[in-house]
């Protein structure tokens, strides 16, 4: 590890004064999970600063306020995959959550981390675009919002200047009319980065049709994004499967469209085919949640993983 | 510096272990605040003003701690390498629910790597352990 000052703040206002004072030559660091690796690594960009946002309290836990849910960017992936609320209103996020890395990188590892770090095997990130998620940036100068899915240029580059500090992260809370489902295909049980995930939303209406449909892949895209073809094909049908296989047929034809044909293209596009094939997408009741616990410690299952 | 290099070369507390330093062995496992966590990934002064327990804190003085005794009952420990994790991940989780079910022991040291027993052993001096 190169040496680097450390400075730890326990305010929004005391980071946003210390980007201002040397953002470029800023590291922040949440739970490490990927910070730490790269500090090891000793890469040429090595910065002068890690600015420690761990301890800013007013950047931690999930709130439900009106119409909308709030993440705190220091929200743990261990603290998603057992939260009531996201167990009620986006269970796709808390299986997304629960399926990553080990009990140990659940226990650090952040959403905020894991979105500004903008890998794109991200777990975390299709669901949260599929629930229509915006993010809040904040510097010295103010605070802007936008939609999650236009924060990312390319992988590991976002929009988010030198001096901006994720505050929070948003969604609108869906309907009683939703489903959910997130799927993802490592190649171990346990600390299996994403090779290809799926996140979809459904809404469906008084007569049981489809009236809205948001369809993320993970991993297979050059970045995310909805893929509108095959939502446009669930639009006004009942749900069901052979419904979701044509569904799923047309995730892979725009993948391989996308990003052309790959070694790994073989297994990603049954990939699709197979997993288009859930039940319906289950309704938002809960699932492979972890347990509630007391505030201490939790190990917890792995959520969907999918063995090859 | 990471919380790993401060127990072990600052502090001289070998009993965790230095395999992997990117978060996939779990050789490294310390309880912070009672959580699982990999200390090759915790920076320092992460840890000022919570609690870290390592395995040489797992056992009373002069006797050994009920899951220590299980693995000895079990030959849960081969080359003993990835012990002090396993142990810590262990205790995390009957700390929480005293009665897992073979899945969630498994599922608990998920992020622990055996590369001598095949986890058969320590599963089962986990389920002793829990179950005593
Ligand atoms: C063994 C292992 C297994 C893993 N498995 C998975 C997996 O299955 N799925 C998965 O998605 N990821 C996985 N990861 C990656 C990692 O754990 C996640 O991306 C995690 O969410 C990162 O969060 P963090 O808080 O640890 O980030 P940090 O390492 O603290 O930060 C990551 C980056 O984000 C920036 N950052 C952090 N917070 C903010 C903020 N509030 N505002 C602006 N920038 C910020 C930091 O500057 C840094 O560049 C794994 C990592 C390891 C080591
Ligand atoms: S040494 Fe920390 S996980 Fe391997
Ligand atoms: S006993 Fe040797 S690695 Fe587990």
């Amino acid at each position: 590890m190169k040496p680097f000052e450390y400075i730890a703040v326990h305010t929004i206002a005391e980071a946003c004064d210390a980007l201002a004072a040397h953002g470029a030559e800023t590291r922040l660091l949440a739970g490490g999970t990927d910070l730490l690796i790269e500090l090891r690594r000793g890469s040429k960009k090595a910065p002068r600063v890690v600015l420690d946002i761990s301890g800013v309290a007013e950047m931690a836990g999930i709130a439900e306020s009106g119409a909308h849910i709030t993440l705190g960017p220091l929200t743990t992936h261990a603290e998603l995959a057992r939260s009531e609320l996201l167990r009620e209103f986006a269970p796709l996020l808390g299986e997304a959550a629960a399926a990553i890395g080990s009990p140990q990188i659940r226990a650090r590892g952040t959403v905020g981390g894991n979105i500004m770090n903008a890998a794109a095997c991200a777990d975390t990130v299709p669901p949260l675009i599929a629930l229509g998620a915006t993010v809040a940036l904040q510097s010295k100068a103010g605070c802007r919002e936008l939609a999650l899915a236009d924060l990312f240029v390319k992988p590991y580059q976002t929009r988010a200047n030198a001096d901006e500090l994720l505050t929070a992260v948003r969604f609108p809370k869906p309907g009683p009319g939703a489903r959910s489902a997130f799927i993802k295909l490592g190649r171990r049980n346990a600390l299996a980065i994403s090779r290809l995930s799926v996140a979809a939303m459904l809404e469906l209406g008084k007569d049981g049709r489809i009236t809205e449909a948001r369809i993320v892949p993970g991993a297979a895209f050059p970045t995310w994004q909805r893929v509108t073809e095959a939502e446009r094909l669930l639009l006004g049908e009942m749900p069901g499967e052979p419904l979701f296989a044509s569904a799923g047929r047309k995730v892979s034809e725009e993948m391989i469209k996308a990003t052309g044909r790959r070694w790994s293209t073989e297994y990603k596009e049954p990939g699709y085919l197979r997993h288009h094939q859930w039940p319906a997408a289950h309704a938002h009741s809960p699932r492979q949640h972890e347990p509630a616990r007391p505030p201490a410690g939790p190990p917890g299952p792995l959520g969907h993983q999918v063995r090859l | 510096m990471n919380l790993l290099d401060l127990l072990r070369d600052r502090l001289g507390l070998s009993g965790t272990k230095c395999g992997c330093e990117i978060g996939e062995c779990g050789a490294c496992t310390v309880l912070l605040d009672g959580e699982p966590v990999n200390s090759c990934l915790v920076l320092a002064p992460q840890i000022a003003g919570r609690q870290v327990l390592t395995v040489e804190g797992l056992a009373p003085e002069g006797g050994l701690h009920p899951l220590q005794e299980s693995f000895l009952d079990h030959d849960a420990a081969h080359c003993g390498f990835c012990t002090p994790g396993m142990l810590l991940s262990a205790k995390a989780l009957l700390d929480w629910n005293p009665r897992p079910t073979e899945g969630e022991i498994r599922r608990a040291i998920s992020g622990n790597l055996c590369r001598c027993t095949g986890y058969q052993q320590i599963v089962a001096a986990i389920e002793k352990a829990s179950a005593s």
